[in-house]
Protein backbone atom coordinates (compact mmCIF):
# COMPACT_ATOMS: atom_id res chain seq x y z
CA UNK A 1 0.00 0.00 0.00
CA UNK A 2 1.50 3.77 -1.15
CA UNK A 3 2.05 5.81 2.03
CA UNK A 4 -0.32 8.35 1.33
CA UNK A 5 -3.26 5.58 1.90
CA UNK A 6 -1.85 4.82 4.55
CA UNK A 7 -2.23 7.95 5.59
CA UNK A 8 -5.89 8.79 4.24
CA UNK A 9 -6.85 5.65 5.57
CA UNK A 10 -5.92 6.63 9.53
CA UNK A 11 -7.11 10.37 9.12
CA UNK A 12 -10.36 9.06 7.79
CA UNK A 13 -10.02 6.45 10.82
CA UNK A 14 -9.48 9.45 13.03
CA UNK A 15 -12.17 11.34 11.93
CA UNK A 16 -14.92 8.39 12.33
CA UNK A 17 -13.48 8.32 15.98
CA UNK A 18 -13.78 11.95 16.62
CA UNK A 19 -17.55 11.87 14.96
CA UNK A 20 -18.92 8.60 17.23
CA UNK A 21 -17.24 10.41 20.56
CA UNK A 22 -18.70 13.70 19.98
CA UNK A 23 -22.25 12.27 19.16
CA UNK A 24 -21.85 9.70 22.31
CA UNK A 25 -21.06 12.44 25.10
CA UNK A 26 -24.27 14.34 23.97
CA UNK A 27 -26.44 10.98 24.05
CA UNK A 28 -28.57 10.74 27.39
CA UNK A 29 -28.72 14.46 27.97
CA UNK A 30 -31.31 16.65 27.61
CA UNK A 31 -31.71 17.82 24.03
CA UNK A 32 -34.58 19.96 25.13
CA UNK A 33 -32.54 22.40 27.54
CA UNK A 34 -31.09 25.44 26.75
CA UNK A 35 -28.93 25.25 29.52
CA UNK A 36 -27.23 21.86 28.82
CA UNK A 37 -26.47 23.15 25.35
CA UNK A 38 -24.82 26.38 26.69
CA UNK A 39 -22.82 25.18 29.33
CA UNK A 40 -23.30 21.52 30.16
CA UNK A 41 -25.53 22.54 32.95
CA UNK A 42 -22.61 23.65 34.95
CA UNK A 43 -21.64 20.66 35.61
CA UNK A 44 -18.12 19.70 33.49
CA UNK A 45 -15.69 17.75 35.21
CA UNK A 46 -11.85 18.57 36.00
CA UNK A 47 -10.43 16.32 33.45
CA UNK A 48 -13.09 17.11 30.62
CA UNK A 49 -12.27 20.93 31.90
CA UNK A 50 -8.59 20.78 31.36
CA UNK A 51 -8.47 19.71 27.76
CA UNK A 52 -11.74 22.12 27.19
CA UNK A 53 -9.25 24.78 27.59
CA UNK A 54 -6.42 23.01 26.31
CA UNK A 55 -7.84 22.99 23.15
CA UNK A 56 -7.26 26.37 22.41
CA UNK A 57 -3.46 26.26 23.05
CA UNK A 58 -3.80 23.15 20.80
CA UNK A 59 -5.19 24.74 17.49
CA UNK A 60 -3.66 24.49 13.89
CA UNK A 61 -1.76 27.38 14.85
CA UNK A 62 0.30 25.39 17.62
CA UNK A 63 0.59 22.21 15.06
CA UNK A 64 1.56 24.72 11.94
CA UNK A 65 2.49 28.36 13.14
CA UNK A 66 4.75 27.40 16.06
CA UNK A 67 7.04 25.50 13.68
CA UNK A 68 6.93 27.74 11.00
CA UNK A 69 7.49 30.78 13.64
CA UNK A 70 10.65 28.95 14.85
CA UNK A 71 11.90 28.14 11.40
CA UNK A 72 11.42 31.68 9.87
CA UNK A 73 12.13 33.88 13.06
CA UNK A 74 14.03 32.06 15.98
CA UNK A 75 13.79 33.35 19.24
CA UNK A 76 10.76 35.18 19.06
CA UNK A 77 8.75 31.80 18.74
CA UNK A 78 9.88 31.66 22.06
CA UNK A 79 6.74 34.38 22.71
CA UNK A 80 4.21 31.50 21.58
CA UNK A 81 5.16 29.21 24.92
CA UNK A 82 5.50 32.47 27.48
CA UNK A 83 1.93 33.59 26.29
CA UNK A 84 0.07 30.21 26.69
CA UNK A 85 1.69 29.57 30.51
CA UNK A 86 0.38 32.96 31.84
CA UNK A 87 -2.24 33.61 29.86
CA UNK A 88 -4.74 31.69 31.95
CA UNK A 89 -3.43 32.89 35.12
CA UNK A 90 -6.14 35.52 35.79
CA UNK A 91 -8.45 33.19 35.55
CA UNK A 92 -7.70 31.63 39.05
CA UNK A 93 -9.19 34.78 39.89
CA UNK A 94 -12.51 35.76 37.49
CA UNK A 95 -13.16 32.67 36.80
CA UNK A 96 -14.91 31.79 39.71
CA UNK A 97 -16.30 35.56 40.06
CA UNK A 98 -17.72 35.62 36.45
CA UNK A 99 -19.20 31.79 37.22
CA UNK A 100 -21.02 32.98 40.41
CA UNK A 101 -22.67 36.00 38.42
CA UNK A 102 -23.62 33.93 35.67
CA UNK A 103 -25.13 31.28 38.04
CA UNK A 104 -27.06 33.95 40.23
CA UNK A 105 -28.16 35.65 36.84
CA UNK A 106 -28.57 32.77 34.10
CA UNK A 107 -26.05 34.14 31.76
CA UNK A 108 -23.88 32.35 29.45
CA UNK A 109 -22.23 34.65 27.12
CA UNK A 110 -19.90 37.42 27.52
CA UNK A 111 -22.56 39.86 25.61
CA UNK A 112 -24.97 39.04 28.25
CA UNK A 113 -22.30 39.23 30.85
CA UNK A 114 -21.93 42.89 29.68
CA UNK A 115 -25.33 43.65 29.18
CA UNK A 116 -26.48 43.09 32.54
CA UNK A 117 -23.54 45.15 34.11
CA UNK A 118 -24.01 48.01 31.87
CA UNK A 119 -27.54 47.83 31.47
CA UNK A 120 -27.17 48.54 27.50
CA UNK A 121 -28.16 46.52 24.91
CA UNK A 122 -25.58 48.30 22.46
CA UNK A 123 -22.90 47.31 24.22
CA UNK A 124 -23.88 43.16 23.74
CA UNK A 125 -25.04 43.91 19.98
CA UNK A 126 -21.45 45.10 19.56
CA UNK A 127 -19.88 41.88 21.11
CA UNK A 128 -22.19 40.00 19.02
CA UNK A 129 -21.12 41.34 15.67
CA UNK A 130 -17.62 41.37 16.72
CA UNK A 131 -17.72 37.83 18.19
CA UNK A 132 -19.05 36.69 14.93
CA UNK A 133 -16.87 37.81 12.86
CA UNK A 134 -13.63 37.33 14.53
CA UNK A 135 -14.81 33.70 14.63
CA UNK A 136 -15.13 33.23 11.58
CA UNK A 137 -11.76 34.60 10.89
CA UNK A 138 -10.60 32.15 13.41
CA UNK A 139 -12.38 28.89 12.21
CA UNK A 140 -11.47 29.84 8.53
CA UNK A 141 -7.84 29.64 10.01
CA UNK A 142 -8.02 26.33 11.50
CA UNK A 143 -9.86 25.30 8.61
CA UNK A 144 -7.13 26.07 5.98
CA UNK A 145 -4.92 24.22 8.43
CA UNK A 146 -7.34 20.91 7.98
CA UNK A 147 -7.95 21.23 4.24
CA UNK A 148 -3.93 21.82 3.60
CA UNK A 149 -2.90 18.66 5.88
CA UNK A 150 -5.58 16.55 4.27
CA UNK A 151 -4.17 17.86 0.87
CA UNK A 152 -0.47 17.37 1.76
CA UNK A 153 -0.51 14.09 3.29
CA UNK A 154 -2.35 12.33 0.66
CA UNK A 155 -0.16 13.92 -1.56
CA UNK A 156 -2.47 16.04 -3.28
CA UNK A 157 -5.16 13.10 -3.82
CA UNK A 158 -8.21 14.56 -1.63
CA UNK A 159 -8.53 18.39 -2.88
CA UNK A 160 -8.68 21.48 -0.34
CA UNK A 161 -12.43 21.92 -0.62
CA UNK A 162 -12.83 18.03 0.23
CA UNK A 163 -10.53 18.29 3.05
CA UNK A 164 -12.15 21.02 4.48
CA UNK A 165 -15.79 20.21 4.13
CA UNK A 166 -14.69 16.49 5.67
CA UNK A 167 -13.19 17.35 9.07
CA UNK A 168 -15.51 20.75 9.63
CA UNK A 169 -18.35 18.91 8.88
CA UNK A 170 -18.34 16.45 11.55
CA UNK A 171 -17.50 18.92 14.10
CA UNK A 172 -20.47 21.10 12.95
CA UNK A 173 -22.40 17.46 13.09
CA UNK A 174 -21.29 16.96 16.80
CA UNK A 175 -21.55 20.66 18.40
CA UNK A 176 -24.93 21.26 16.50
CA UNK A 177 -26.54 17.97 18.38
CA UNK A 178 -24.22 17.96 21.48
CA UNK A 179 -23.74 21.08 22.53
CA UNK A 180 -20.69 21.94 24.94
CA UNK A 181 -20.38 18.43 26.38
CA UNK A 182 -20.10 17.13 22.67
CA UNK A 183 -16.88 19.74 22.02
CA UNK A 184 -15.90 19.23 25.54
CA UNK A 185 -15.30 15.85 25.25
CA UNK A 186 -13.72 15.31 21.62
CA UNK A 187 -11.69 17.75 23.12
CA UNK A 188 -10.34 14.94 25.37
CA UNK A 189 -9.35 12.97 22.56
CA UNK A 190 -7.64 15.16 20.61
CA UNK A 191 -5.72 16.68 23.29
CA UNK A 192 -4.09 13.65 24.24
CA UNK A 193 -3.92 12.59 20.37
CA UNK A 194 -1.95 15.94 20.08
CA UNK A 195 0.22 16.09 22.57
CA UNK A 196 1.61 12.05 22.19
CA UNK A 197 1.74 12.90 18.45
CA UNK A 198 3.56 16.55 18.84
CA UNK A 199 6.49 14.48 21.54
CA UNK A 200 7.12 11.46 19.33
CA UNK A 201 6.99 13.21 15.63
CA UNK A 202 8.89 16.25 16.97
CA UNK A 203 11.81 14.03 18.19
CA UNK A 204 11.94 11.78 16.00
CA UNK A 205 12.59 14.65 13.05
CA UNK A 206 14.83 16.45 15.75
CA UNK A 207 16.80 13.52 15.55
CA UNK A 208 16.58 12.80 11.87
CA UNK A 209 18.28 16.39 11.31
CA UNK A 210 20.57 16.72 14.14
CA UNK A 211 21.20 13.79 16.22
CA UNK A 212 19.77 15.11 19.45
CA UNK A 213 18.36 18.78 20.67
CA UNK A 214 21.91 19.71 22.19
CA UNK A 215 23.12 18.81 18.71
CA UNK A 216 20.69 20.79 16.81
CA UNK A 217 21.34 23.83 18.84
CA UNK A 218 25.20 23.97 18.27
CA UNK A 219 24.70 23.97 14.70
CA UNK A 220 21.72 26.28 15.18
CA UNK A 221 24.23 28.90 16.89
CA UNK A 222 27.37 28.69 14.88
CA UNK A 223 25.57 28.88 11.51
CA UNK A 224 23.27 32.05 12.42
CA UNK A 225 24.43 34.38 15.02
CA UNK A 226 21.78 36.12 16.65
CA UNK A 227 18.64 33.97 16.04
CA UNK A 228 18.29 32.62 19.36
CA UNK A 229 18.37 36.35 20.26
CA UNK A 230 15.48 38.82 20.07
CA UNK A 231 16.22 42.08 18.94
CA UNK A 232 19.60 41.43 18.41
CA UNK A 233 21.51 41.82 15.00
CA UNK A 234 20.23 39.15 12.45
CA UNK A 235 17.05 38.99 14.81
CA UNK A 236 13.76 39.16 13.43
CA UNK A 237 11.91 40.99 15.95
CA UNK A 238 12.47 43.80 18.17
CA UNK A 239 12.76 43.93 22.29
CA UNK A 240 9.62 45.94 22.22
CA UNK A 241 7.23 44.33 19.36
CA UNK A 242 8.33 40.69 21.20
CA UNK A 243 7.14 42.36 24.60
CA UNK A 244 4.23 44.04 23.70
CA UNK A 245 2.93 40.88 21.80
CA UNK A 246 3.38 38.76 24.61
CA UNK A 247 1.26 41.17 26.66
CA UNK A 248 -1.68 41.39 23.56
CA UNK A 249 -2.09 37.32 23.64
CA UNK A 250 -2.17 37.28 27.68
CA UNK A 251 -4.58 39.94 27.88
CA UNK A 252 -6.58 39.18 25.31
CA UNK A 253 -6.75 35.31 25.95
CA UNK A 254 -9.73 35.16 28.50
CA UNK A 255 -11.41 37.92 26.39
CA UNK A 256 -12.00 35.07 23.76
CA UNK A 257 -16.28 34.16 24.31
CA UNK A 258 -15.40 30.14 24.12
CA UNK A 259 -13.18 30.62 27.42
CA UNK A 260 -14.71 33.37 28.84
CA UNK A 261 -17.62 31.43 28.67
CA UNK A 262 -16.36 28.43 30.24
CA UNK A 263 -16.38 30.04 33.75
CA UNK A 264 -20.00 29.10 33.81
CA UNK A 265 -20.00 25.88 33.26
CA UNK A 266 -17.81 24.23 35.72
CA UNK A 267 -17.28 24.78 39.72
CA UNK A 268 -14.73 27.25 41.23
CA UNK A 269 -12.68 24.38 42.30
CA UNK A 270 -12.61 22.94 38.89
CA UNK A 271 -11.60 26.66 37.44
CA UNK A 272 -8.70 26.40 39.69
CA UNK A 273 -7.96 23.01 39.29
CA UNK A 274 -7.41 23.42 35.40
CA UNK A 275 -5.08 26.75 35.85
CA UNK A 276 -2.83 25.11 38.16
CA UNK A 277 -1.82 22.83 35.44
CA UNK A 278 -2.04 24.48 32.50
CA UNK A 279 1.21 26.08 32.32
CA UNK A 280 2.42 22.52 31.78
CA UNK A 281 0.38 22.61 28.43
CA UNK A 282 2.47 25.29 27.20
CA UNK A 283 5.46 23.16 27.37
CA UNK A 284 3.78 20.48 25.46
CA UNK A 285 4.56 22.40 22.87
CA UNK A 286 7.97 22.55 22.72
CA UNK A 287 8.51 19.81 20.65
CA UNK A 288 6.83 22.26 17.74
CA UNK A 289 9.18 24.74 18.37
CA UNK A 290 12.44 22.49 17.89
CA UNK A 291 11.30 21.03 14.62
CA UNK A 292 10.77 24.59 13.40
CA UNK A 293 14.40 25.34 14.86
CA UNK A 294 15.70 21.82 13.17
CA UNK A 295 14.54 22.80 9.70
CA UNK A 296 16.82 25.81 9.47
CA UNK A 297 19.79 25.72 7.27
CA UNK A 298 18.23 21.90 6.29
CA UNK A 299 15.16 23.84 4.16
CA UNK A 300 15.82 27.01 2.38
CA UNK A 301 12.50 29.31 2.83
CA UNK A 302 12.25 29.21 -0.54
CA UNK A 303 11.50 25.57 -0.85
CA UNK A 304 7.60 25.93 0.17
CA UNK A 305 5.33 28.25 0.22
CA UNK A 306 4.96 29.78 3.69
CA UNK A 307 7.11 29.19 6.96
CA UNK A 308 3.74 27.87 8.61
CA UNK A 309 4.09 24.43 5.86
CA UNK A 310 7.47 23.20 7.29
CA UNK A 311 6.35 20.43 9.61
CA UNK A 312 4.34 18.69 6.55
CA UNK A 313 7.08 19.43 4.39
CA UNK A 314 9.95 18.16 6.11
CA UNK A 315 7.53 14.53 7.06
CA UNK A 316 6.67 14.39 3.33
CA UNK A 317 9.94 15.29 1.37
CA UNK A 318 12.56 15.40 3.45
CA UNK A 319 12.95 12.77 6.03
CA UNK A 320 12.17 8.75 5.63
CA UNK A 321 9.16 8.50 7.72
CA UNK A 322 7.09 5.65 7.29
CA UNK A 323 3.47 6.06 5.84
CA UNK A 324 1.49 5.51 9.45
CA UNK A 325 3.75 8.72 10.56
CA UNK A 326 2.32 10.75 7.88
CA UNK A 327 -0.97 9.22 9.17
CA UNK A 328 -0.37 10.54 12.81
CA UNK A 329 0.44 13.76 11.74
CA UNK A 330 -2.50 14.15 9.72
CA UNK A 331 -4.16 13.01 12.47
CA UNK A 332 -2.55 15.17 15.05
CA UNK A 333 -2.90 18.53 13.13
CA UNK A 334 -6.94 17.47 12.37
CA UNK A 335 -7.53 16.92 15.95
CA UNK A 336 -5.47 20.64 16.68
CA UNK A 337 -7.45 22.58 14.56
CA UNK A 338 -10.72 20.45 15.39
CA UNK A 339 -10.98 20.51 18.91
CA UNK A 340 -10.47 24.40 18.44
CA UNK A 341 -13.10 24.49 15.98
CA UNK A 342 -15.58 23.00 18.21
CA UNK A 343 -15.18 25.42 20.75
CA UNK A 344 -15.31 28.72 18.46
CA UNK A 345 -18.11 27.62 16.84
CA UNK A 346 -20.14 27.06 19.81
CA UNK A 347 -19.64 29.95 21.12
CA UNK A 348 -19.56 32.13 18.01
CA UNK A 349 -24.12 31.11 17.57
CA UNK A 350 -24.07 31.48 21.94
CA UNK A 351 -22.35 35.09 21.15
CA UNK A 352 -24.49 36.16 18.01
CA UNK A 353 -28.03 35.21 19.20
CA UNK A 354 -27.73 36.24 22.81
CA UNK A 355 -26.06 39.58 22.10
CA UNK A 356 -27.71 40.54 18.67
CA UNK A 357 -31.04 38.11 17.99
CA UNK A 358 -32.21 38.32 21.14
CA UNK A 359 -31.74 42.55 21.38
CA UNK A 360 -33.15 42.51 18.31
CA UNK A 361 -36.38 40.43 18.67
CA UNK A 362 -36.95 40.31 22.85
CA UNK A 363 -39.61 38.12 23.37
CA UNK A 364 -38.06 34.95 22.45
CA UNK A 365 -38.85 31.68 24.60
CA UNK A 366 -35.86 29.70 25.97
CA UNK A 367 -37.15 26.87 23.13
CA UNK A 368 -36.72 29.42 20.14
CA UNK A 369 -33.44 30.61 21.59
CA UNK A 370 -32.13 26.96 21.41
CA UNK A 371 -33.39 26.64 17.57
CA UNK A 372 -31.20 29.43 16.35
CA UNK A 373 -28.30 28.32 18.35
CA UNK A 374 -28.20 25.22 16.63
CA UNK A 375 -29.22 26.51 13.50
CA UNK A 376 -26.61 29.45 14.04
CA UNK A 377 -23.64 26.54 14.41
CA UNK A 378 -24.44 25.50 10.93
CA UNK A 379 -24.93 28.60 9.43
CA UNK A 380 -21.46 30.20 10.76
CA UNK A 381 -19.90 26.63 9.39
CA UNK A 382 -21.38 27.14 6.10
CA UNK A 383 -20.23 31.01 6.40
CA UNK A 384 -16.31 29.74 7.51
CA UNK A 385 -16.32 27.09 4.91
CA UNK A 386 -16.76 29.86 2.11
CA UNK A 387 -14.60 32.45 3.11
CA UNK A 388 -12.33 29.41 3.72
CA UNK A 389 -12.68 28.16 0.36
CA UNK A 390 -13.51 31.00 -1.92
CA UNK A 391 -11.72 34.04 0.18
CA UNK A 392 -12.18 37.48 -0.98
CA UNK A 393 -9.98 40.02 0.20
CA UNK A 394 -12.19 42.89 1.19
CA UNK A 395 -14.21 40.34 3.84
CA UNK A 396 -10.56 38.53 5.00
CA UNK A 397 -9.52 42.17 6.11
CA UNK A 398 -12.38 43.09 7.66
CA UNK A 399 -12.13 39.53 9.38
CA UNK A 400 -8.52 40.55 10.22
CA UNK A 401 -9.73 43.28 12.29
CA UNK A 402 -12.29 41.78 14.25
CA UNK A 403 -9.73 39.31 15.09
CA UNK A 404 -7.45 41.87 16.28
CA UNK A 405 -10.31 43.56 18.53
CA UNK A 406 -10.67 40.66 20.99
CA UNK A 407 -8.53 41.84 23.43
CA UNK A 408 -10.35 45.23 23.29
CA UNK A 409 -13.32 43.87 25.52
CA UNK A 410 -10.52 43.61 28.29
CA UNK A 411 -11.50 47.54 29.53
CA UNK A 412 -14.72 46.77 29.76
CA UNK A 413 -14.99 43.27 31.62
CA UNK A 414 -12.45 43.85 34.35
CA UNK A 415 -14.74 47.02 34.54
CA UNK A 416 -17.74 44.95 35.01
CA UNK A 417 -15.71 42.95 37.77
CA UNK A 418 -13.73 45.37 39.68
CA UNK A 419 -15.39 48.76 38.88
CA UNK A 420 -18.96 50.50 40.09
CA UNK A 421 -17.50 53.85 38.38
CA UNK A 422 -17.04 52.12 34.85
CA UNK A 423 -20.41 53.45 32.63
CA UNK A 424 -21.96 52.07 29.13
CA UNK A 425 -21.06 55.42 27.13
CA UNK A 426 -17.33 54.67 28.35
CA UNK A 427 -16.92 51.37 27.69
CA UNK A 428 -18.75 51.78 24.34
CA UNK A 429 -16.20 54.53 23.12
CA UNK A 430 -13.41 52.73 24.37
CA UNK A 431 -14.27 49.46 22.68
CA UNK A 432 -15.13 51.27 19.15
CA UNK A 433 -11.92 53.56 19.37
CA UNK A 434 -9.25 50.59 20.40
CA UNK A 435 -10.82 48.80 17.70
CA UNK A 436 -10.17 51.22 14.87
CA UNK A 437 -6.82 52.09 16.33
CA UNK A 438 -5.82 48.46 16.11
CA UNK A 439 -7.32 48.07 12.50
CA UNK A 440 -5.42 51.07 11.11
CA UNK A 441 -2.11 49.70 12.19
CA UNK A 442 -2.48 46.40 11.67
CA UNK A 443 -3.80 46.52 8.14
CA UNK A 444 -3.11 50.68 7.16
CA UNK A 445 -0.28 51.97 8.45
CA UNK A 446 3.61 51.10 7.35
CA UNK A 447 4.68 50.71 11.00
CA UNK A 448 4.04 51.38 14.65
CA UNK A 449 5.10 54.14 16.81
CA UNK A 450 8.00 52.28 18.61
CA UNK A 451 7.14 49.44 16.93
CA UNK A 452 4.56 48.31 19.88
CA UNK A 453 1.77 45.63 18.51
CA UNK A 454 -1.19 47.78 17.27
CA UNK A 455 -3.60 45.47 19.85
CA UNK A 456 -1.77 47.24 22.57
CA UNK A 457 -2.22 50.98 21.20
CA UNK A 458 -5.78 50.29 20.97
CA UNK A 459 -6.10 49.30 24.67
CA UNK A 460 -3.69 51.78 25.58
CA UNK A 461 -6.53 54.49 23.89
CA UNK A 462 -9.60 52.23 24.86
CA UNK A 463 -8.22 52.42 28.49
CA UNK A 464 -7.57 55.96 28.38
CA UNK A 465 -11.34 56.97 27.41
CA UNK A 466 -12.92 53.96 29.51
CA UNK A 467 -11.37 56.33 32.67
CA UNK A 468 -12.28 59.92 30.79
CA UNK A 469 -15.48 59.10 29.55
CA UNK A 470 -16.84 57.51 32.61
CA UNK A 471 -15.80 60.26 34.71
CA UNK A 472 -18.10 62.52 32.50
CA UNK A 473 -20.94 60.55 32.41
CA UNK A 474 -21.65 59.34 36.38
CA UNK A 475 -25.29 60.01 37.39
CA UNK A 476 -26.95 57.17 35.51
CA UNK A 477 -28.50 54.43 37.26
CA UNK A 478 -26.64 51.28 37.10
CA UNK A 479 -27.91 48.52 39.60
CA UNK A 480 -25.99 45.88 39.00
CA UNK A 481 -22.82 47.91 39.34
CA UNK A 482 -22.24 47.30 42.99
CA UNK A 483 -23.58 43.74 42.90
CA UNK A 484 -20.75 42.45 40.07
CA UNK A 485 -18.44 43.79 42.50
CA UNK A 486 -19.04 42.04 45.57
CA UNK A 487 -20.04 38.89 44.11
CA UNK A 488 -16.86 36.51 45.05
CA UNK A 489 -14.97 39.22 46.20
CA UNK B 1 -5.72 35.18 55.69
CA UNK B 2 -8.83 36.87 53.98
CA UNK B 3 -9.63 36.41 50.39
CA UNK B 4 -8.54 40.20 49.39
CA UNK B 5 -5.07 39.06 50.55
CA UNK B 6 -4.63 35.91 48.88
CA UNK B 7 -5.67 37.60 45.42
CA UNK B 8 -3.11 40.08 46.11
CA UNK B 9 -0.53 37.95 47.13
CA UNK B 10 -1.73 35.88 43.79
CA UNK B 11 -0.76 38.61 42.13
CA UNK B 12 2.21 39.52 43.17
CA UNK B 13 4.12 36.05 43.10
CA UNK B 14 2.83 35.82 39.33
CA UNK B 15 4.27 38.81 38.42
CA UNK B 16 7.50 38.16 39.01
CA UNK B 17 7.88 35.32 36.95
CA UNK B 18 6.06 37.14 34.15
CA UNK B 19 8.33 39.70 34.31
CA UNK B 20 11.00 38.09 34.07
CA UNK B 21 10.29 37.09 30.73
CA UNK B 22 9.48 40.04 29.40
CA UNK B 23 11.41 43.49 28.19
CA UNK B 24 13.07 44.88 30.03
CA UNK B 25 14.35 42.00 32.37
CA UNK B 26 14.62 39.99 29.53
CA UNK B 27 17.55 41.15 28.09
CA UNK B 28 19.40 39.28 31.43
CA UNK B 29 18.68 36.42 29.45
CA UNK B 30 18.52 37.01 26.02
CA UNK B 31 21.09 35.19 24.54
CA UNK B 32 22.97 31.70 23.19
CA UNK B 33 25.49 30.97 25.58
CA UNK B 34 26.26 28.94 27.72
CA UNK B 35 24.33 26.36 26.82
CA UNK B 36 22.60 24.59 29.78
CA UNK B 37 21.29 20.65 29.84
CA UNK B 38 21.86 21.10 25.58
CA UNK B 39 19.73 24.53 25.57
CA UNK B 40 20.66 27.38 24.76
CA UNK B 41 20.55 30.05 27.84
CA UNK B 42 17.12 31.60 26.23
CA UNK B 43 15.10 28.91 25.78
CA UNK B 44 16.47 27.10 28.74
CA UNK B 45 15.01 30.36 30.99
CA UNK B 46 12.24 30.53 29.71
CA UNK B 47 11.06 26.99 30.15
CA UNK B 48 12.97 27.21 33.64
CA UNK B 49 10.40 29.86 34.59
CA UNK B 50 7.42 28.27 33.43
CA UNK B 51 8.50 25.34 35.62
CA UNK B 52 8.72 27.62 38.58
CA UNK B 53 5.59 29.56 37.69
CA UNK B 54 3.42 25.71 38.14
CA UNK B 55 5.38 25.08 41.29
CA UNK B 56 4.22 28.87 42.25
CA UNK B 57 0.65 28.03 41.46
CA UNK B 58 0.27 24.77 43.01
CA UNK B 59 1.71 26.61 46.34
CA UNK B 60 -0.87 29.57 45.75
CA UNK B 61 -3.41 26.87 45.47
CA UNK B 62 -2.55 24.32 48.96
CA UNK B 63 -2.54 28.21 50.90
CA UNK B 64 -6.03 29.34 48.99
CA UNK B 65 -8.78 29.81 52.32
CA UNK B 66 -11.31 29.96 49.71
CA UNK B 67 -10.92 27.13 47.66
CA UNK B 68 -14.82 26.41 46.43
CA UNK B 69 -15.96 30.07 47.22
CA UNK B 70 -19.74 29.65 48.37
CA UNK B 71 -22.03 31.28 46.96
CA UNK B 72 -24.61 32.96 49.15
CA UNK B 73 -27.49 33.65 47.41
Amino acid sequence: MAQWQIAMIMMIGYLVVALFIGVLAGRNQDKSSLEEFTTAKGNLGLFVMWFLMGGAVFSAFSFLGAPGWAFSRGAPALYIITYTAFAILPWYIIGPKIGAIGRKHNIYTVAGFLQLRYSSRVIAMIIGIVALLASIQYLATQMKGMAYIFNIMTEGRIPFWLGALLSYGIVVVYVATGGLRAAAWSDVFQGILMIVISWTVGLTIVNQLHDSVPNMFRNLTQDNPGFLQIGAEGSTMSTMAYTTTILVSTIGFLMWPHLFSKSYATKARTIKKTVLVYPMFALFLIPLLFVGFSAVNVIQSDQIGSPDEILPYLITTVLTLPGWVYGLVGAGALAAAMSTADAITHSASLEFTDGLIRNVKRDLSKKATLLIMRIGVFVIGGLAYFITVFGGQGLIALLLGAYGSIVQFAPGVYGALYSKKITAPAVITGLISGTVVNYYFQLVAESTPLDINPGILGLIVNVGLVVLISAFTQGKEMPMAEEYRKIGS
Amino acid sequence: MTKQKFVKIYCLSLTIPFSLLVFPLFSIANRETPFIIGLPFSVFWVIFWIVVTFIIVLFLYKIDPDKDEKEVH
